[in-house]
Formats: structure tokens, C-alpha cells, sequence
């Protein structure tokens, strides 16, 4: 069976990194791993030996069992489209304009994508471990929310408010057309607009048997996965990690660990610099020092508060742009639960 | 910074833009001007800066002369129906709210306009001297300052369509509005603020942005490493210079905020971002 692993966690945090990092490390003793991830930086991308978006993940040149995939949002979006709708209505979907605007504007539109991504390549069962860099939005809840809420978008929710009443087929919606309440919508807005909206949604009704079906084949990949959440001790992401233990989404897993990146030595707390020091360097050395001191009081903060396992992660000055600083990475971590995670 | 009626506060997630919206608003509450600061997301940080709590649509005095506001869409739509469009009697008449609502979210131009327009009537309305908005990240800015602009290619007739001229009007007015791009020295943030830039100046939508760069490290000015610990963050430090270097070089900002070192809550921080800020001005 194949494990799964969500790497959840706010933006800028290294997230898409440490994803890489563990894929290199569970390739390296001997898994078939595939790592997922969404916008990774260039340098990043060009380790992991992936250059081109797309959903095929490809393997990498020298890693034998490492494979990597690179999602294109809207390429997945048109896939649901192109999968659940008949070939006529997929196409005039895809051309439309409201199409388009909500694959990229539905707020857990990226988050969908990736999540039945993720799920495809679980089913495949030809790797052992596929580890998924998520979509950090909503603090990384979305991506477990994100089937539910595509099946209810889709699923006609606005097309009732619209025509207030039941389902409707195409005809019954334009002869219930002449209802005051549209006559209003017609004033404000033009006709035009709000019949172009109605065919889009009608349209997007059809593939809702799909999507649903979709739907509960990806929530019960999210249940059976494993979780993490990665962030740094600096305020904003650190809240964001606390929101996500305490708004727990109903699929996820109870997380192996929450991952401090960017950790400072231990030994460099209350480190009194010699007197004798260049004033410059020994403001330095104070600078660190208390930033050491704050990093180690918001880890202990958290543990004790959630009950969460703490992992770290050293600081590196710059981001490894190779499979061996990737590796390295992990070599250097601290607490990370491997036997929850590796197959 | 504050000689614009508005300021909309954009940035990867993770730069640091509630905290620079933050820290803009509390100067501007200091030099005694009217202040509305808008938090435009869901869970979006300028309460957490504020240390205020939830925040509420309708706008709440936190600290003398600085007033805050939540924004909510479905508050928002029901505003501008009644207010703006001069539709009695919507705000009770809830199905055509919501119906509203659902168009909103399939025509996005619309949704937005409805979000956008709620921030341009308050700039309008001369109750603020600057409203400061901590607005969504680089990612999903476009789509709201181009909605007035899409809006009136969407919709060919309508009252909608009128307003959506003098709103985007407002927005493409340089001595109106202000955009401010918070950015990191670092490869993802310094792509997608660059990436901004290009599409302002394509879209037009609004005039050129001030680019902020957030938590940029001093130059160590001493050559000599001293032995043992103090030696090892030096060196880190000198290596992490070195990495910012490279990306402020690729997009020099037009100011920069320092690194704020062990500092616990996004209050100390916003704080201290206020002080630097007013150092700047």
C-alpha cells in the first residue's frame, strides 16, 4: 500500500523544501517515493530534476526512486471538466469565460487540484510513498475542505439561490426567467450577463455525479494520510500553524510532528560575547542570541499548549540547489518521527 | 506614504504585508490623521497586529482617530445594494442577496467590485483621511484592482457599470491611491513582486508601486571572525547578507525594513515597523 504524507504549513516557511528533502531521503533507503509540490522556486526544481509544469511526474536522472510532479492548477482544473462532463459540454466549459475566472478565483481551486492530484497518484500504486507539498491557503485547511466545497459549488447550490427554487433543467430556468427577483438582477447587471452565468452553471451542474463520486475517493485518501506541519518561530506562520491544530479539519490526521525550520543552535542562547569584541560583532552576537532564546520559548510554548511533537530544522543561509544539500537537510534535523512516515 | 487617500498593502504570503499595513496605520493614527485600516481576508493579520480581536464590518474605533474594519462580502453586497444602487429594501429581502451572491462567485469581476467598491466608497465618502488596506497577496491582487476596469467590459449596461468608471478612476489616480509591494529578499518573493510590477505597469489599472523590502540584515561592517560561538553567527550572518544581496540587486526596493530580532508577538512587531517607517518618512 502506498503511504501518504501532506506537508502542510503557511508560505514562505520552506515547506516546498523540506518536502523535497524527506522525498531525497526515503529515495536514498531505497523507496519509491513521489513528491508533489505547487510553484516550486527554480533552484529548487532544478534539484529535485523537474524543469517543466505538468502533471506527469517524472524521474529524476541519477535518484532511481525518486520521481517528482509539478501541478498546474488550471491544467487540473480543466481535467475535472474534461473527466466528468460529456466531450460537448467539457469543451464549451473550458471556453468559457466564467470557467476560467473560477478556476482562478475559486478560493480552494488550487487546493483541489492538488488534492485529487495527490489522490490519482496514491491510487496508482506505483510508489511507495507520495509525499504532497500543499497549497498553503487558509493556513493549509483548505486542501481538506477543497473536495466538499468543489462538490458544492458545482453541485448547483448557486444555481437554486438564483432561480430560488429546485434544480432546474435548462428550459425551466428560462421560462422561470420572468421572476421579479431576476428582472432586478437583469437591471443592475444587463441580461446579457446574468444568461451568460446561468449557461456556465448549468453547464457545470452536469459534471456534479463526477465530482461528488471524485470527492469521496480523495477525502478517503486525506483520512488515511499521515500529516505535518512545517513552519519558523516567527510570529505570522507560527499562528498560522496553531490554527491548523486548532480548527483540526475533520480528514486530516492528528499531525506526526510540527516542524520548527530556520532553528538556531541551542547553545547559542544566553551567550554573553567577550568584551573585548568589536562593538559591532558583539551587537551581533546579543541579536542572535535572543533570537535563539525566542525560537526555543515559542517551540516549548507550543509543545506544551498542543501536545505536538517538535522537530527542527537548522537555519541555512541560502537554499540547496542539489540532491546531497537536500539530503543534508534532513542529516541535520532533529525529532522528525521517520517510522510514522516511511513505509 | 501618507499623502494618498489610499493605500492597498500587497505581498507574497509570508512577507510580512499585515505587519507593514499595520505599521503604516499606527504612523498614520500618530500624525493625527482620520484612519480607516481594512483587513481584507478571512483569518488576514491586521487584527492579530492590532491586537484588537475580531474585527467587525462596521468600522471600530481601536485607538484614538484609527478605526478598523473586517471585510465581509455578504455585509458588503447587502451595503451596496441598499446604499449604493438604491434598492430599497433589499437588505430585508435576503434571497436576492444571496442569489447575488452566488452570481458573484461565478463571474468573479463582480464578486470583487462588491469588495473593491465597499474600500473606494469609504475613500469617497471623506469620513478618513487614508484607508490602509491590508489586501490579499500578490497571487489574487489583479483580479481586484482590474474588477472596476473588467466590470464595465463584462456588464454593457446598467447602473453597475457607471460606478465601476469613477471607481476605476479612483484606483488609476496616482495622487489617489498608493499600491506598496512588501517583499523579501529571497527567490520566490523577489519573482512574484517582479512579476507584480510587470503587470501593473501592463494593466494600468493603477500607478506605479512602491516596493518595500521586509526583515533585510545589516551588513557586517568588521572583517575579522572572532573564535567559537559568536564566530559561528557571524558567519551566518555574513552568509545570509550575502544571499539577500543577491535579490535585492535583482529588485532594488525603494526602502527596506530591518530584520527585527527576537521579538514574540505581531503587536512588537507592527510596532517596530511603525518606527522604522517613520524613520523612512
Amino acid at each position: 500500500m502506498t503511504r501518504t504524507v501532506l506537508v502542510t504549513g503557511a508560505g514562505g516557511v520552506g515547506k516546498t523544501t523540506f518536502s523535497a528533502a524527506l522525498a531525497v531521503k526515503a529515495a536514498r533507503a531505497g523507496v519509491r517515493t513521489l513528491v508533489v509540490t505547487v510553484d516550486p522556486a527554480r533552484r529548487l526544481a532544478s534539484a529535485i530534476g523537474v524543469n517543466d509544469l505538468g502533471d506527469e511526474p517524472q524521474p529524476h536522472e541519477e535518484e532511481g526512486n525518486l520521481w517528482a510532479a509539478m501541478l498546474d492548477s488550471e491544467a487540473s482544473w480543466r481535467a475535472v471538466a474534461m473527466r466528468h462532463a460529456d466531450p460537448d459540454v467539457a469543451t464549451r466549459l473550458a471556453d468559457n469565460e466564467f470557467f476560467r475566472a473560477a478556476s482562478e478565483h475559486f478560493p480552494a481551486s488550487q487546493s483541489y487540484a492538488a488534492a485529487d492530484q495527490a489522490a490519482t497518484f496514491v491510487q496508482a500504486r506505483v510508489w511507495d510513498l507520495v509525499i504532497v507539498d500543499t497549497p498553503p491557503s487558509g493556513g493549509g485547511i483548505d486542501f481538506f475542505t477543497a473536495p466538499a466545497q468543489m462538490a458544492d459549488l458545482v453541485g448547483g447550490r448557486l444555481l437554486r439561490w438564483i432561480t430560488g427554487g429546485p434544480l432546474p433543467g435548462r428550459r425551466f430556468f428560462y421560462d422561470r426567467a420572468a421572476r421579479p427577483m431576476l428582472r432586478v438582477a437583469d437591471t443592475i447587471l444587463g441580461s446579457d450577463l446574468l444568461q451568460r452565468v446561468s449557461e456556465f452553471l448549468l453547464d457545470l451542474r452536469t459534471t456534479y455525479d463526477g465530482v461528488a463520486r471524485r470527492g469521496r475517493e480523495i477525502e478517503k485518501v486525506l483520512r488515511e494520510a499521515a500529516t505535518l506541519v512545517v513552519t519558523t518561530a516567527d510570529p505570522a506562520p507560527l499562528d498560522e500553524a496553531v490554527r491548523f491544530y486548532r480548527q483540526l479539519p475533520d480528514l486530516a490526521t492528528t499531525p506526526a510532528a510540527v516542524i520548527f525550520n530556520r532553528a538556531l543552535p541551542a547553545e547559542w542562547a544566553r551567550v554573553k560575547p567577550d568584551p573585548g569584541l568589536p562593538v559591532e560583532l558583539g551587537r551581533i552576537a546579543e541579536q542572535w542570541s535572543a533570537e535563539t532564546v525566542r525560537q526555543a520559548d515559542a517551540r516549548e510554548e507550543f509543545s506544551a499548549r498542543y501536545g505536538a511533537r517538535v522537530a527542527t530544522i537548522p537555519w541555512r543561509p541560502s537554499p540547496p540547489t542539489s540532491l546531497s544539500g537536500l539530503a543534508s537537510i534532513v542529516e541535520a534535523s532533529e525529532g522528525i518521527p521517520w517510522d510514522e512516515l516511511l513505509p | 506614504m501618507l499623502d494618498k487617500r489610499l493605500v492597498v498593502v500587497t505581498g507574497k504570503g509570508g512577507v510580512g504585508k499585515s505587519a507593514v499595513a499595520t505599521g503604516l496605520a499606527l504612523m498614520a493614527q500618530r500624525h493625527g490623521l482620520r484612519v480607516l485600516a481594512v483587513e481584507m481576508e478571512p483569518g488576514g493579520g491586521l487584527s492579530a497586529h492590532l491586537g484588537t480581536g475580531e474585527l467587525a464590518f462596521e468600522p471600530r474605533e481601536v485607538r484614538p482617530g484609527l478605526h478598523a474594519m473586517k471585510m465581509v462580502r455578504s455585509d458588503a453586497l447587502l451595503e451596496y445594494l441598499s446604499l449604493q444602487l438604491r434598492l430599497p429594501g433589499m437588505g430585508r429581502f435576503g434571497p436576492f442577496a444571496r442569489a447575488f451572491d452566488a452570481l458573484a462567485t461565478a463571474a468573479p469581476a463582480v464578486r470583487e467590485i462588491v469588495t473593491i467598491g465597499k474600500i473606494l466608497w469609504e475613500v469617497r465618502a471623506d469620513r478618513w483621511d487614508v484607508v490602509v488596506v491590508d489586501a490579499p497577496p500578490t497571487g489574487q491582487i489583479a483580479s481586484y484592482l482590474r474588477a472596476p476596469a473588467s466590470i464595465s467590459e463584462l456588464v454593457t449596461t446598467g447602473r453597475i457599470r457607471a460606478q465601476a468608471e469613477w471607481m476605476a478612476n479612483t484606483l488609476a489616480d496616482p495622487d489617489m491611491t498608493r499600491l506598496l509591494v512588501v517583499t523579501l529578499p529571497e527567490e520566490l518573493p523577489t519573482t512574484e513582486t517582479l512579476e507584480t510590477i510587470d503587470w501593473v505597469e501592463a494593466a494600468g489599472v493603477v500607478g506605479p508601486p512602491l516596493v518595500i523590502a521586509n526583515r533585510v540584515l545589516e551588513k557586517v561592517g568588521v572583517a575579522t571572525t572572532p573564535e567559537g560561538v559568536v564566530g559561528d553567527m557571524v558567519n551566518l550572518h555574513r552568509s545570509l547578507t550575502t544571499e539577500q544581496e543577491r535579490w535585492l540587486e535583482r529588485l532594488p526596493p525603494d526602502m527596506t525594513l530591518p530584520y527585527l530580532f527576537g521579538l514574540f508577538t505581531p503587536g512588537e512587531v507592527a510596532a517596530h515597523i511603525s518606527d522604522e517607517l517613520e524613520a523612512l518618512a
